[in-house]
């Protein structure tokens, strides 16, 4: 790795100052996980001038019950998320998100904050040495649209339509499934309203905007929720498709639904046809394939991800069942 | 010293003679086959404190970094370094047009990084090939930024990935500065193999069946990552490398710089963090040392090359290519002609022909078989994992398709060409009491104790045919190899008995692989010796010459076994004619021996303890009957107080064993242990998704001397199988030619969660050349288990899946789900 300046930040106002000053040359360093093997591999074009280290802001890790909600600090680590007896019980699909998140070691470093703000999957952006100059580097193209896309989008992509990387998060599709809200240094977002694609980004944040902590509602009477993912591998392995549900039932009837994919677009996916099929309805096998169907309905997959579609069809299904105890 | 005339003769024979079994094995074991001896690497390895060559720090040491090509194929022509030689902190840039340089006679005959005519190349012929320069600089983040700076004009040329396309005469070239007449390397020997008359068996057959497979490259890629460090000591080159067979490198770099003599290259092997007999099993892991050598000289500082991560996942394992099987066979079973031609990726090495083991382990009388090496724009496959993954890869899908045409149990086809040479069992066991083996039917034990293990009989359906209660469709799968470990190579050993305390120190040169060869060791000598395993040590990474066989399956212990074995009865000899006889002389007279009156062969020696076998309370420790000569090393104070104790001399021996082992056409040995192995497997039908939940391994491993190692490879086998049948490829990128997966996230290798129970069963018939009848185990299950995948999924789905890794694209689309 090349020489870099390294700040301990003290306080979110002093972090927001530092990476005011510095701008795009500044990254943001908590966990590392992905930060250091992005940096090793010198994947994009231009190299930090300097990491802003917010591990070192106190009070920035924790998980608590207020007014009504869940609070977690941004810098609270996932492996602490994934056992939290209260997260467990009352937010199953964070919980089982956080819990099968990269591998026990990451899990241990990793934050739930960089989890979500965590850069794009796709080799050809991951080559080493920036060896692909695409559009998410500002570059001319997409490399993966001719090339082999067995791991990118099956809903098209974005930045002009071009870029078909995922996003690769885990906990994302919960917290938007839970219907979570982000609060950052300077505002309070909806973590559906979060992400976004441009180049070199993958959120709304600004250059000098911090996560500082994640909001999530109590579920109200009667609801469940489950978190389904598939990857190749079972640790240490990012998601072909990962899917959480989160189900409200009057009586035995859907009183309430969301249903969020994920890293089988540029965003996470809400699936919101997959929302409309269950509304109203008692679940069963037959309702939730319907709602796996309608769930992929836009699918538009590429020359070599079209299982991808099969398995997102799936894992709505079964995420949608789990929350019922099937 | 000399020894009897009669021993010496009996060991001259047992050196030389590699046809047999073992005509003088010990009568009982005491460590050899005893569980549990605690590893001798164990400790070090686990607490972390075991030293790498990539831990290695000299004083004043620079760092070496490659200039990495961004094409597959191209030519430089113009490069500017002007930039990178005058950026802070680098002390040197090589650049291929460098006069010193040289060519690729300088190292060794398979030259180059990757196969280029030079050490360090001007053109490339792959993405990710080390061209153009090297950088040395005061750290290896400068050097790596120096490279940035390095401006080239490039020539880009076209280029192949596939290695059928390539083979098309009208293809563009891969490789013109090599391969000027098409991209197959004809390499005579091992390109064709062949028994009988095919064309007659498949005229005899009751059905023939033709089918096409294909396997994907996966590679070597190991924790640490490739390394080595140069230092000058005066004209003496001192080399810590990280590579498998390190007296070849040392036997090249005699050659280098005019001729450096052997004893003036000391040459550190140190703990080695896995290659897998990959990317430092052969010359071509000269080229950086080269360059590191040529820059120590430049700037007269020790230099030390490193290999980024990416840069060690180019090249992969011999069974890369695309394959096409001709079957002839009956309604009863027996197959009759089999005829296969293996288009085979970038192989450096002889490749091993796909029907080999169909050559060595059965009794089909019509054989042809044929490899064509194709170069295409992609690294090197050499023996990652084994050289036998094509052959025990075609045994399985032909073994399974046949079986499944018939309807027969798998097993039962099995048993039934089970033979070896083209010749059936009869022919078989008169070869094994010819050669002095008791008859056994090995594979008949394997699957008896495997089909008990399994529940095969309960287990086994016809193929598609079992859903289970979650949904999943259920599958088994069988194969069957024959065990090897006797291929060719030498080892060298010696044993030093220590003074003062009469502990043995065995001394051999060689590299860790991970297996604990040298626990085996230790069992073998203590044995032999009749000394307690915990007075036996070996220090692998001890630089002391005598160069050993790499502890692989290809060829460990049927000859590391028998050097061992040599050097500790040597020994034994030597201790009890020195405790015998009268062994110096001073002014003061000759020393009595420590047991007078007697001959070597009235002593033995058992617990590290000498005794008189008449009399056994008669007996002397061998740390009391060295250590009169030893406490006051190369001074005696009993000498020179007039005390008369007893002496010794210098208690050393040597031996070696050399092998040409089974490839030789000439005397070939037939095989005659087996292995079975039983895969379980669960599909889901919606995903995709393979789930190995069972697994049982018997191997007939003839004798285990270090059972806890034979289990591990059992295990490791496994995971590794499981692992390159569902998972590992290396992706290139089809329109630019770019390695995609160069790293260990999207290179997926399999982790204990990948994989349910493995059952680990050993036979021991004692009928390998080995020493004490044992054949090896390490690579067998790595290279037989990934095949096994392939019957298991079958008899899952119903369909077949010919192209490997088995990924759930390739489920769903065998299964008209995409």
């Amino acid at each position: 790795m090349k020489e870099f300046k390294h700040f301990n930040a003290y306080s979110i106002e002093e972090a927001v100052s530092l990476l005011g000053r510095y701008g795009e040359r500044a990254c943001i360093i908590a966990g590392g996980t992905d930060l250091l093997g992005k940096m090793k591999d010198a994947i994009l074009p231009a190299y930090p001038e300097a990491l802003v280290n917010i591990k070192t802001i106190p009070g920035l890790s924790y998980i608590k019950e207020d007014g009504g909600m869940l609070k977690i600090g941004a810098l609270t680590v996932l492996s602490e998320i994934a056992h939290s007896e209260v997260v467990r019980s009352h937010w199953p699909a964070l919980a089982q998100a956080a819990c099968r998140t990269a591998s026990p070691h990451i899990r241990d470093m990793g934050t739930i904050a960089g989890n979500l703000c965590q850069d794009i999957r796709c080799w050809y952006y991951r080559n080493q040495n920036n060896r692909f100059s695409c559009l998410r580097k500002k570059g001319g193209r997409c490399y993966a649209i001719k090339g082999d896309n067995r791991y990118h989008s099956i809903f098209g992509g974005s930045v002009s339509g071009g870029c078909l990387a995922v996003h690769p998060s885990d906990t994302a599709p919960a917290l938007i499934a839970l219907d979570a809200k982000i609060k950052t240094s300077g505002r309070t977002l909806d973590a559906r309203d979060f992400f976004e694609v441009k180049p070199v980004k993958t959120t709304v944040l600004k250059a000098d905007e911090i996560v500082t902590e994640i909001q999530v509602p109590e579920p109200a009477a009667g609801t469940t929720s489950a978190f389904l993912k598939f990857a190749l591998r079972k640790s240490i392995d990012f998601p072909i498709v990962n899917c959480a549900a989160m189900i409200t039932l009057k009586g035995d009837r859907v009183a309430a639904a969301r249903i969020c994919l994920n890293a089988v677009s540029v965003v996470p996916y809400r699936a919101a046809a997959a929302e409309q099929v269950v509304m109203g309805k008692s679940l069963d096998e037959a309702v939730a394939e319907e709602a796996g169907k309608a769930a992929v309905s836009e699918a538009k997959p590429l020359e070599h991800n079209k299982y991808m579609v099969a398995i997102a069809r799936t894992l709505v299904k079964r995420s949608i069942l789990a929350c019922v105890g099937r | 010293m000399s020894t009897h005339p009669e021993n010496q003769t009996a060991r001259a024979l047992e050196l030389l003679d590699n046809l047999k079994a073992d005509m003088s094995p010990l009568k009982e074991y005491k460590h050899i086959g005893v569980k549990g001896p605690r590893r001798i690497d164990g400790l070090a390895k686990a607490s972390g404190q075991a030293d790498y060559t990539m831990d290695v720090q000299v004083p004043g040491m620079l760092y070496m970094r490659f200039l990495m090509s961004p094409y597959p194929h191209a030519k430089i022509l113009k490069m500017d370094t002007g930039k990178a030689a005058r950026l802070a902190g680098v002390r040197n840039v090589l650049r291929f047009d460098d006069p010193e340089v040289g060519k690729e006679e300088i190292i060794g005959k398979v030259a180059g990084f990757f196969g280029s005519d030079r050490p360090l190349s001007g053109v490339a012929h792959m993405e990710g090939e080390l061209v153009g320069a090297a950088v040395t600089a005061d750290s290896e983040a400068i050097a790596e930024e120096a490279l940035a700076l390095i401006e080239i004009d490039w020539e880009e040329r076209p280029f192949m990935l596939d290695p059928v396309a390539a083979s098309d005469p009208a293809a563009p070239l891969t490789f013109p500065e090599r391969y000027i007449d098409g991209n197959h390397w004809n390499r005579g020997a091992y390109d064709e193999l062949a028994h009988g008359d095919v064309k007659k068996g498949f005229a005899a057959a009751d059905k023939v069946i033709e089918f096409k497979f294909s396997r994907t490259a996966n590679t070597w890629v190991g924790p640490e990552r490739p390394c080595g460090v140069w230092k000058w000591n005066g004209d003496c080159p001192e080399i810590w490398l990280k590579h498998q067979r390190v007296h070849l490198p040392k036997s090249r770099i005699s050659q280098w710089f005019g001729g450096i003599p052997m004893n003036k290259i000391q040459i550190h092997s140190l703990y080695q963090g896995a290659s897998f007999g990959g990317w430092c099993q052969v010359d071509w892991n000269l080229g950086p040392l080269w360059c590191a050598a040529l820059v120590s000289k430049r700037t007269g500082r020790p230099v030390k090359y490193i290999f980024n991560r990416r840069e060690d996942f180019f090249g992969g394992s011999m069974d890369e290519g695309v394959y096409f099987v001709k079957v002839g066979f009956n309604k009863d079973g027996s197959i009759t002609a089999v005829e296969a031609t293996l288009y085979q990726v970038n192989a450096i090495w002889p490749v091993f022909n796909p029907v080999l083991h169909l050559h060595d382990n059965t009794t089909i009388p019509h054989l042809k078989g044929q490899c064509k090496s194709i170069w295409v724009n992609k690294g090197h496959t050499v023996p990652t994992r084994c050289e036998m993954l094509p052959p025990v890869l075609t045994q399985t899908m032909i073994f399974d398709r046949v079986a499944a045409e018939l309807g027969m149990d798998p097993i039962e086809l099995a048993l039934k060409n089970d033979g070896a040479m083209g010749h059936d069992m009869a022919w078989v066991n008169e070869e094994k009491k010819q050669r002095g083996f008791q008859v056994r039917d090995s594979l008949k034990e394997c699957v008896e104790k495997g089909k008990a293990e399994f529940k095969w009989d309960e287990s086994w359906h016809k193929p598609g045919a079992r859903k289970l209660p979650n949904g999943r469709l259920h599958g088994v799968g069988f194969t069957w190899a024959h065990e090897w470990d006797d291929s060719c190579g030498s080892g060298e050993f010696a044993i030093r008995i220590e003074r003062t305390d009469g502990t043995a120190s065995l001394l051999a040169t060689g590299a860790d692989n991970g297996v604990d060869a040298e626990n085996t060791y230790c069992q073998i000598a203590a044995d032999e010796i009749g000394l307690r395993l915990e007075d036996v040590h070996y220090n692998p990474q001890q630089y002391v010459g005598f160069y050993r066989m790499t502890p692989d399956s290809s060829t460990n212990m049927s000859v590391n076994g028998w050097a061992v074995r040599h050097a500790a009865r040597i020994l034994k000899e030597k201790i009890l004619e020195s405790a015998t006889g009268p062994t110096a002389l001073t002014q003061r007279g000759g020393y009595q021996p420590a047991f007078p009156d007697t001959s070597p062969q009235d002593l033995d020696i058992q617990d590290s303890h000498i005794f008189l076998k008449s009399d056994p309370e008669r007996r002397m420790s061998l740390a009391d009957f060295v250590r009169m000569a030893g406490e006051s090393g190369c001074f005696s104070t009993d000498e020179f107080l007039g005390v008369r104790t007893a002496w010794s001399e210098p208690l050393f021996a040597s031996s070696y064993h050399v092998q040409y082992g089974a490839y030789n056409p000439v005397n070939p040995r037939p095989r005659f242990c087996r292995q079975a192995h039983f895969m379980e497997v669960e599909v889901d039908t919606e995903t995709g998704e393979i789930f190995v939940t069972r697994i049982v391994n018997v191997n007939d491993v003839g004798k285990a001397i270090n059972r806890m190692s034979c289990e591990g490879q059992q295990y490791g086998g496994s995971i590794m199988g499981v692992s390159r049948a569902k998972f590992e490829e290396v992706v290139h990128d089809p329109v630019t030619g770019v390695m995609l997966n160069g790293n260990l996230i999207d290179y997926k290798i399999a982790t204990m969660q990948d994989l349910g129970p493995v059952s680990t069963i050993l036979v021991e018939t004692g009928m390998g050349y080995g020493p004490y009848g044992l054949i090896g185990v390490g690579e067998d299950i790595g290279t037989v288990v990934p095949g096994l995948m392939a019957p298991a999924v079958f008899n899952a789905i119903g369909v077949r899946i010919d192209d490997f890794p088995i990924t759930p694209d390739k489920i769903l689309k065998a299964l008209g789900k995409i």
